[in-house]
């Protein structure tokens, strides 16, 4: 009885509604803009509603924060630049649809998983926060660092036919995000003595350089092509269409919330795991991955979202937050004097419902603003290049400037724009370089940690077998690898040729 | 279809040029900026503020400081815009502010770090570069293990140390952090030493611990205090000259190891800093408005809420602090063995 009052908070309280849908609305627009992120708005957040009422705070940053994760994907479909990195999966396949001319089923597609995804994260906050509590605190370093290697599995695959290009771009990548001041031991590493560069790449603004910048100088030379005109029929998709995706569906939305739930690892590394996931798992799609298949867009989209309410599981139960924007929203609690930790739960249980209740809310607000903008944002597409694009480059420069305030990003992102042309044009994906730069840091400080921990490689090697989440996660490798391989191809064909002779 | 090739290909080339000349046309803007405010001579401040934390958002700096300036705003009658520069340890924002004029403009909005800059090669600049406008206040730390942890006292995980040294694993931030920081004056008092683990964050060293990946951290009693309440985190020492508040059952360190009396009070604490060679009259502005704003009912509340000691220090008494500050830590971090420079060498005496 006493949940169902907490969880009817928004309906006592109205104004929470109104804040809510308003987060939402800013949020996708925030999100959409490569460079804003969640994280950002947030934090702005913080201190704008220092004065506010605790209630009226939280539902406006959870509605932002739910809106600029999906946000994220419409960016990514229509010009190719992920809004965020958690839609850096969402770009590989996105894009593609809309240029077919289909950018409006995509985004509907997109808007309809994104939803999913977050009703189901809610789900599994609501009723296993325990276990996936429990779960995320006994993840290990080593854990953490077979999570990076499965995630690099993918290097070779993601946008390239060719594994040794698709590998060198993602070594590119590694080398890259070792730049900069190590924080461990506070040594700077091919820094040159430039202040500047301690603070190392930073990928989001490779990402809008290598991913952005890149294809509006690659369609300045086909400036007089005519854009695609979009299809404009249905856009939300069919009961089929999502029936038919459901196993895919539940596949990335258990992805999403448990590798949302882990404090090392957020709604990026979770897009790009459903999604390698996804191109392992789903045999015949009807266009292949990478070339506009519905399923690479299912997958990281419900992923991406589900990680928001694993992401809220850690920060609600340990005090601890799953992701950056958790982590401003455990700030935000402390500053209206609440006192999060694994106490939360017990003095305050009308915060964890109200949370639920407005991550409810926002995907209803999703709805609403995310399918009734579709048609108008199609027409982004249908822009003559020649205005398109400067608009592209101007938004580029703005969000890499907005993240830290600094000039010097702007230049990395150009910079990363023109080595993503020269990639672009002789074949080179720039999908890995980003995957790279992403887990760069993940795989080393783990690799590193793990070592230190058990005083060799071979001791953190033995490890693996002490804790039942490594073995599993080891297993899994194995898999990933041998599946791969020339000799297990040949033995399948030849089973299935077998079964068919039968 | 060639020569769109080439005129693609000159963009880019074009674009980079652009970019370099953007560069050093920003450069001369500033400089004319800055000639144009000494030449004026109306009562500070007649123009917004910038304020320049080190810390990420959401972070700990960032949280008291954007409120406090929320408040100091009301007071200087301008705006005080807030900005995080992070990365480096804080030493990009240091930097930053350090190349902007000393005209009380650009305020530094900073914790501990700087004050060990030179100590760990990171910058050449540290707070003596700066002025303190106001130092809003320190934390006190402690010892903390899990509550499955063998260990029931600091002195049990010590001489497990001295036993067998490297064995004991200590979670970390990295070099420069408060766990790291706090290792050396356990290692400067009683010879021990630690298997170092460094993590991404205070958050993640944390539930290292709590995992039961490493043994002990070091954390600060507002990261530390709602898992001690629950039972999950147990204080074995606090680092301090009296009990703190809710948790007076904690022993004081000084209890097992008296010597550590030298080194104490210390904690990481924050502050407000600008350029060394501003006006002092616009100190003087600044000092009192953080002043009102720090003594608002709302602020102190939030500090308790934090468990910050509240210091509130300015001028001289500021300065004092910090120079105990860092001739205690360095001092400690040379005894040892942390660092390789000798106090000399760091212009301490």
């Amino acid at each position: 009885m006493e949940i169902l009052s907490y969880l009817t908070i928004p309906i006592q309280e109205p104004i929470l509604i109104l804040f809510v849908a308003l987060g939402c609305f800013a949020g996708v627009y925030i999100g959409a803009i490569p460079g804003l992120s969640a994280t950002m708005a947030v934090s702005l957040l913080v201190s704008f509603t220092f004065g506010w009422e605790t209630h009226s705070a939280l539902a406006l940053m959870i509605g932002i924060f739910v809106g600029a994760v999906y946000g994220g994907s419409r960016s990514a479909i229509l010009l190719n630049i992920p809004g965020a990195p958690a839609a850096v999966a969402t770009a590989l396949d996105g894009y593609p649809l809309a240029k077919k001319g289909y950018a409006g089923v995509a985004m509907g597609i997109a808007t309809t998983q994104s939803i999913i995804g977050t009703l189901i994260g809610i789900l599994v906050l609501a009723l296993f926060t325990p276990v996936i509590s429990k779960f995320a605190l006994n993840f290990s370093s080593i854990d953490y660092l077979l999570l990076g290697v499965m995630g690099m599995m993918m290097a070779g695959s993601l946008g390239s036919k060719s594994i040794f290009r698709g590998l060198l771009a993602a070594a590119l990548g590694v080398l890259l995000g070792t730049v900069g001041m190590d924080t461990m031991t506070a040594t700077p590493r091919f820094t040159f003595n430039i202040l500047y560069l301690h603070t190392g790449v930073d990928y989001v603004i490779a990402m809008i350089g290598l991913f952005g910048v890149s294809e509006a100088l690659i369609q300045i030379t086909h400036k007089d092509a005519k854009a695609v005109r979009q299809k404009i029929g249905r856009i939300v998709p069919s009961l089929a269409t999502c029936r038919k995706h459901l196993p895919l569906t539940l596949q990335s939305s258990l992805i999403g919330v448990l590798v949302g739930a882990l404090p090392g690892a957020g709604g990026d590394v979770a897009a790009l795991l459903s999604y390698d996931t996804a191109k392992r798992s789903v045999k015949n799609p009807d266009v292949p991955f990478g070339e506009g298949s519905v399923e690479g867009l299912v997958a990281p989209e419900t992923a991406n979202n589900a990680a928001i309410g694993g992401a809220f599981i850690p920060m609600l139960t340990l005090g601890i937050p799953g992701d950056s924007v958790t982590a401003v929203m455990l700030a935000a609690l402390m500053v209206h004097g609440l006192k999060p930790g694994p106490n939360l739960m017990n003095t305050s249980p009308d915060l964890f419902y109200l949370i639920v209740a407005c991550l409810v809310l926002a995907a209803v607000f999703l709805v609403i603003f995310g399918l009734t903008g579709v048609r108008l944002f199609t027409k982004i597409v249908e822009i003559p290049k020649g205005i398109l694009l400067p608009l592209i480059l101007i938004l580029s420069a703005v969000g890499s400037y907005a993240i830290n305030s600094s000039l010097t990003d702007v230049f990395w992102m150009f910079g990363f724009g023109i080595l993503g042309y020269f990639m672009k044009r002789y074949d080179y994906p720039v999908a890995p370089c980003v995957l790279g730069l992403i887990l760069s840091s993940l795989l080393e400080e783990n690799f590193r940690r793990g070592v230190m921990l058990n005083g060799s490689i071979g001791g953190m090697f033995l490890s693996i077998f002490h804790s039942p989440i490594s073995v599993v996660l080891f297993v899994l490798i194995l898999v990933m690898f041998t599946t791969q391989t020339k000799t297990y191809k040949s033995w399948r064909d030849k089973r299935q040729g077998m079964k068919k002779t039968q | 279809m060639k020569k769109r090739k080439i005129l693609a290909m000159l963009l880019a080339a074009g674009m980079m040029i652009g970019c370099l000349a953007g560069c050093g046309g920003s450069a001369g803007a500033e400089e004319e900026s800055t000639d144009t405010q000494a030449a004026s001579t109306g009562a500070y401040p007649e123009k917004d503020i910038s304020g320049i934390i080190q810390w990420g958002a959401g972070g700990g700096t960032d949280s008291l400081m954007r409120p406090l300036a929320t408040l100091a705003e009301a007071q200087l009658g301008v705006s005080i815009v807030v900005e995080n520069k992070t990365g480096g340890t804080g030493s990009i924002a240091t930097q930053y502010v350090y190349d902007q004029a000393a005209d009380g403009y650009t305020l530094l909005m900073g914790a501990e770090n700087p004050q060990l800059y030179s100590a760990l090669d990171i910058l050449e600049l540290t707070y003596a570069d700066f002025e303190p406008v106001f130092l809003i206040g320190d934390e006190t730390v402690g010892v903390v293990v899990s509550k499955n942890s063998p260990y029931t006292s600091l002195t049990e995980i010590i001489d497990a140390a001295l036993a067998s040294p490297g064995t004991v694993t200590l979670s970390t931030t990295g070099t420069g952090g408060l766990p790291w920081e706090v290792a050396s004056f356990l290692t400067a008092v009683t010879g021990a030493t630690f298997n170092q683990i460094p993590y991404d964050s205070d958050a993640t060293a944390k539930a290292a611990v709590l995992s039961g990946e490493c043994d002990f951290t070091i954390c600060k009693v507002q990261s530390g205090i709602e898992d001690y309440k629950a039972g999950e985190l147990k204080f074995l020492s606090m680092l301090a000259t009296e009990p703190v508040e809710q948790m007076s059952e904690v022993p004081l360190i000084t209890a097992e190891y008296p010597d550590f009396e030298q080194y104490l009070p210390w904690g990481p604490f924050y502050g407000v800093f600008v350029k060394a060679g501003t006006d002092q009259a616009a100190i003087d502005t600044l000092s009192a408005a953080f002043e009102t704003a720090f003594n608002d009912a709302s602020y102190q509340d939030l500090l308790a809420g934090f468990n910050i000691n509240a210091l509130g220090y300015t001028g001289d008494e500021a300065k004092e602090y910090l120079d105990n500050w860092q001739t205690n830590t360095i001092t400690a971090l040379v005894n040892s063995g942390a660092i390789t420079k000798t106090l000399s060498e760091l212009g301490i005496e």
